[in-house]
């Protein structure tokens, strides 16, 4: 809504513009910008011309003495004919700015120096063109600036409307709340219809056959109306409120609409047919060609006005084009009506046209100002139109609008909820303010009664809000609740995702978000089978854009998709991971399901100084689910092999937790990396943190460090070449005895020195008693034992003649 | 005194120059040796002591004694000088380039917006409220029926809304956790409910996804002036202690009264800045006591109960806090932006 000032200014008197725009906005009506409109005349000040003497080097020009209020008079250099001795005038000093955004500059003219300017209408923006400088009434307080001595221009307020505020869509409305804050009686321009007694009756007949569409229809006759273009000042008004102006007759109904929040309608008597005007449901398929042009097919939803055969308007949201007012008009019949607001927001929405018409009757507009909208219409077109109106208004009622029933109010229930100690009299004062009228100030509980255009009071709550808004919400204490506290239990699944991205956050990663949206292409890019589950997506009904037509099943395209664009920037070393949720169908109108994902991706490239010899990509990428599944307890196991797409099928992990696969680790596959354009090694991780919040955790006991030294004893093993570490470490760990604390891979070697088809790993094992120092003996009885088993199971033999190092 | 005994005089003082000359540590064990090895004149000394009259022995004794331990002392005091050089010669020739750059570990770290929401659940966890999730795809009741916004309500045009297969919608706000958390309990209860919500809009100044966190407190006498006072200590804790306030009336269906909470913009302190669109303040959230309308459709009873809730928007602290321009920058993973904060 948007508030010019002045204009608000006849309504009711205002308090400077600071305190109201802060006050609006606390109160609920926020001031979303203050423009200004018209000229800015801010910069000119009223001078009074002293003397008027010829110039000395030129016939045409003048030269004025000026008084502009402050001391020494100005000489000034004028050109017009029509200057003299004693005008008040509007004068621009150097310095100062002109209404076009000039800034007035001290110049010498034919000789002489000018200190300002006098200006025309047309220098001052208020004419197109004028003929000599403007004279200003006699009056005109000499020095004071020129916006307040002529009423041009204004400071226009943009108010954004909360949807229960329809009442202030107007500036009766906005005067309304001017007053709760301020005071002060409002002035309301005169509603009388100047019926012409003599002239014919309206003629006309309203019938209403869907009574819960419109409950009360009002219209109003105004004959042998000239339509034309409206005065200056309507236009002006208009404009500053940001509607066009059209013509007299569309810019009376448009006038009437801002001021009392009551939109009209105009339609042209004499295309009516059968003297009667019908508010029904549409018929089905019935069409209705609109004012823009349109042909509508409307729908039974839809209430339409009209007349003995056809449709002619729809109602509430957009006339008919062969019943609109032309030049050729000359009776024009006004209707003034309350129509359903649902009706007329859902056939605003089905059709798209949403007016400042559909807006106000989407909210409710006031029932009991149906009639005098009609009459101030009818009046105005009287007065600037020069039409008749016709007596008496013909009119109908559908069902009725049931009055909202008074509200009771226990002043103790608003002091509950709000915190505050307002007395009963408070209460009743502050709800006088908005209208609320109390029946019996004594009775308890409180009987409000709410006035017709507040539907948004319905319960005692809403009187407690307008308590609030009117008391004011900083006027209310700040307290801490004094209820007992509860202990807080955080879920599983929260501190499972915690704990994983503090992991990857420490391992050097950073936490991406990306926007969940996905499209089939991205599983094809991914190579999912066909019959991938997760290539069953929630779609989204109303997209974006079609790469964004569904809700992702898995994270790895977006990530991936995040490496891309990060090389692209030449970043060198992607290391990024995101925790999301994927989105699954579920049968039968049930919600999807929703898990909790993570994966994590690791690029390699731009090799740099210290670093180490080249490890392959996959093994940081095995480090970073290592250092999560560690950080939440769970043991798990890597396997050969992750069964997924993606993933080079050699260079690839299932990671199995409790028997169960809770995601993996892998580099990408070739095919892959091609086709999200991925130029660098890079590891991908995949974790289903639902998984592993339902995992029990394996739990961290503490464990006293024993005194007892421990024993090394270092292995070097030729084993089969294909033979997977992890298997052998398995075995050691079950063969080597109960005083063996930790077993370990710290060597990996083939080429030179090994056999063909044999690689050399070496295995570190500690032993360790708890109660006493190990012997020689038993450290070598294990690992005898352990060598046995080597060369049983796995083919292993010692390397170098037993290779056996150890060490304390 | 018998013939055969050596003489112990200038003994050390020998001992003293050989030293002296000696250059490498080998030198210095050599004289060793010839000094005080066992073909050494003082060991045939000390060797020969057991054979002297009783005063005799106890006189040489003592004197070899100190004749030994001095000239232990000198060697000592030369290896060890030598040893300086040696240790001072070494250090001379090692001589790293100390402004090649330091072997570091990969910069890791979260995300901007989990940061904030870890303060704020830091804070509420402190205050006992307990922490709830809810889906992200909710079914149109939760979303807007239960929260006292019907179908064909005008409330309905203030949050763009993406429908999903199966008549359900991306969550506009975090609010339907409420419902989802009180539906089936029995009051006193405090919660807070972070997550994404989503709406049908991308512009420069809004993303179609980000992140809220609903904040709610029932009980029989839990009122707007506590909600206050927990929001006055919340920002505190989020923008420090100087942070100013505002509460202005608004609207939301859920909650009445409903109010906007604003604070001083930390930019220009009020004067108005493209930061605050001018007007001094930025938004932080909306606020109010819990309609009796949900809480009705939660099955609790609004004469007994009552409380408030508040909602605010995770992105824009995070934006605010950082100094980030655009909220799109949050969402694009750009590893460039991502480091620096």
């Amino acid at each position: 809504m948007r508030v010019p000032l002045r204009w608000l200014a006849e309504w009711i008197p205002l308090p400077g513009e600071a305190e109201l725009l802060a006050r609006l906005t606390q109160g609920g009506l926020e001031v979303e910008e203050v423009l200004r409109v018209g000229p800015d005349l801010s910069g000119v000040r009223v001078g009074h011309v002293l003397a008027r003497e010829k110039h000395p080097n030129a016939d045409r020009l003048s030269l004025c003495r000026v008084d502009l209020g402050d001391g020494e008079p100005a000489e000034i250099v004028c050109g017009a004919p029509n200057v003299a001795a004693g005008q008040r005038v509007a004068v621009v000093s150097p310095g100062a700015t002109l209404p076009d955004g000039r800034k007035l500059e001290k110049a010498k003219i034919r000789g002489v120096t000018s200190h300002g300017m006098i200006c025309s209408a047309a220098e001052l923006g208020l004419e197109e063109d004028a003929a000599g400088i403007l004279v200003l009434d006699a009056s005109a307080p000499v020095g004071a600036p020129l916006d307040t001595v002529l009423s041009v221009g204004d400071r226009v307020v943009a108010v954004a409307l909360t949807p229960n505020r329809g009442d202030c869509s107007s500036m009766l409305g906005i005067a309304r709340e001017v007053r709760a804050h301020f005071g002060g009686a409002l002035r309301i321009p005169p509603t009388d219809a100047l019926e012409i007694a003599a002239a014919p009756a309206p003629g006309i007949r309203v019938e209403i056959s869907d009574p819960t569409g419109c409950p009360h229809y009002v219209a109003r006759v105004v004959r042998g109306v000239r339509v034309g273009p409206s005065p200056a000042w309507l236009q002006q008004r208009l404009e500053a409120a940001g509607m066009r102006p059209i013509d007299v007759v569309v810019d009376v109904t448009n006038l009437v609409m801002l001021e009392f929040g009551q939109p009209l309608h105009a339609f042209d008597v004499g295309t009516l047919r059968g003297g009667v005007v019908r508010v029904r449901s549409a018929a089905p398929g019935e069409k209705l060609a609109t004012l823009d042009g349109e042909t509508r097919t409307l729908d039974p939803e839809d209430l339409v006005i009209a007349d003995a055969e056809r449709a002619i308007a729809i109602a509430g949201v957009m006339g008919g084009a062969e019943t609109q007012v032309t030049a050729r008009t000359r009776d024009v019949l006004l209707e003034s009506a309350h129509f359903d607001p649902t009706r007329v927001r859902r056939t605003a929405r089905r059709l798209g046209l949403q007016s400042e018409a559909s807006y106000r009757f989407e909210r409710q507009i006031d029932p009991a100002g149906v009639p005098r909208a009609a009459d101030r219409a009818a009046r105005l077109l009287a007065e600037l139109a020069d039409g008749s109106v016709a007596p008496g208004a013909a009119e109908a009622t559908g069902a009725a609008v049931t009055a909202v029933p008074p509200i009771e109010l226990d002043p103790g229930r608003a002091n509950r909820l709000l915190g505050t100690a307002l007395s009963r009299e408070d209460v009743v004062a502050l709800l006088a303010r908005v209208d609320v009228v109390v029946e019996d100030a004594g009775a308890s509980p409180l009987r409000c009664r709410i006035p017709s255009w507040r539907n948004d009071l319905r319960l005692r709550e809403d009187l407690i809000e307008e308590i609030a808004r009117i008391h004011g919400f900083d006027a209310i204490p700040a307290t801490l609740p004094r209820q007992p506290l509860a202990p807080v239990v955080v879920a599983r699944s929260r501190a499972v995702a915690d704990a994983a991205r503090d992991a990857l956050a420490a391992a050097g990663l950073l936490e991406c978000m990306t926007l969940p949206f996905a499209r089939p292409a991205d599983l094809d890019r991914l190579g999912l089978a066909a019959d991938d589950a997760r290539r069953q997506l929630v779609r989204l009904q109303n997209p974006l854009t079609d790469e964004e037509g569904a809700l992702q099943s898995t994270l790895v395209p977006s990530l991936l998709g995040v490496v891309h664009r990060n090389r692209a920037h030449q970043v060198d070393r992607v290391r990024v991971f995101e925790v999301g949720r994927t989105f699954h169908p579920s049968a039968d109108g049930q919600l999807p399901s929703e898990r909790l994902a993570l994966a994590a991706a690791i690029t390699r490239g731009g090799e740099r100084l210290w670093d180490p010899a080249t490890t392959p990509v996959f093994f940081e990428g095995k480090g970073a689910a290592e250092q999560v599944l560690e950080a939440l307890g769970v043991a798990a196991r890597f396997s050969p092999g992750g069964d997924e797409s993606f993933w080079h099928p050699g260079s690839s992990a299932r990671i199995d937790v409790e028997g169960r696969t809770v995601g993996g680790v892998g580099e990408l596959h070739p095919d892959v990396a091609a086709r999200f354009e991925i130029d660098a090694p890079c590891a991908l991780l995949t974790l289903d943190l639902d998984a592993l919040a339902a995992a029990a955790p394996a739990g961290h006991r503490f464990a006293e460090p024993s005194r007892q030294p421990r024993v090394r004893r270092d292995l070097a093993v030729l084993l089969p070449r294909e033979e997977a570490a992890g298997r052998v470490l398995d075995a050691i760990r079950s063969t080597a005895g109960p005083h063996l604390v930790d077993a370990a891979v710290f060597d990996r070697y083939e080429g030179p020195g090994v056999p063909e088809g044999r690689v050399s790993v070496a295995f570190r094992l500690v032993f360790q008693r708890p109660d006493r120092t190990l012997t020689d003996a038993e450290v070598t009885r294990a690992s005898d034992r352990v060598v046995a088993m080597l060369a049983d199971r796995f083919r292993g033999e010692l390397r170098h003649g037993g290779g056996v190092a150890s060490g304390r | 005194m018998s013939p055969e005994q050596p003489s112990l005089d200038g003994l050390e003082e020998e001992a003293q120059r050989a030293l002296a000359e000696a250059e490498t540590p080998a030198a210095v064990a050599d004289l060793r040796a010839r000094f005080l090895g066992k073909k050494s004149a003082l060991s045939a000394v000390l060797r020969g002591i057991g054979r002297l009259e009783p005063d005799e022995r106890a006189r040489i004794g003592e004197r070899a004694n100190v004749v030994k331990e001095r000239i232990e002392s000198l060697v000592a005091a030369r290896r060890e000088e030598l040893g300086r050089g040696e240790r001072e010669r070494a250090l001379s020739e090692t001589r790293l380039d100390v402004t090649l750059p330091g072997l570091h570990a990969p910069r890791g770290g979260l995300h901007p917006v989990t940061r904030i929401e870890r303060d704020v659940i830091a804070f509420f966890t402190g205050l006992g409220f307990g922490v709830e999730e809810g889906p992200e795809v909710e079914t149109q009741w939760h979303n807007f029926e239960a929260l006292n916004m019907p179908a064909d309500h005008p409330a309905r045009d203030m949050q763009a809304t993406f429908f999903v297969d199966g008549g359900h919608v991306l969550r506009t706000h975090t609010s339907p956790v409420q419902i989802r958390t009180m539906r089936g309990r029995t009051p006193p209860f405090r919660f807070i409910a972070p997550g994404r919500v989503y709406r049908c809009d991308r512009s420069p100044r809004h993303s179609p996804m980000f992140h809220q966190v609903e904040c709610f407190m029932v009980d029989e006498n839990v009122s707007f002036a506590d909600l206050k006072g927990i929001l006055y200590a919340f920002q505190r804790h989020m923008m420090g202690a100087d942070v100013e306030l505002r509460f202005r009336s608004s609207y939301f269906p859920f909650t009445e009264p409903s109010a906007e909470l604003d604070y001083r913009c930390l930019i220009c302190r009020g004067a108005g800045c493209p930061t605050c669109s001018q007007s001094g303040w930025i938004e932080a959230g909306g606020c109010g006591m819990i309609h009796p309308v949900v809480l009705e459709h939660c099955g609790i009873d609004p004469e007994r109960w009552q409380g408030f809730a508040f909602g605010m928007t995770l992105d824009r602290a995070a934006m605010l806090r950082w100094g980030i321009p655009n909220i799109h920058l949050l969402f694009d993973g750009d590893v460039r932006v991502l480091e620096q904060l």
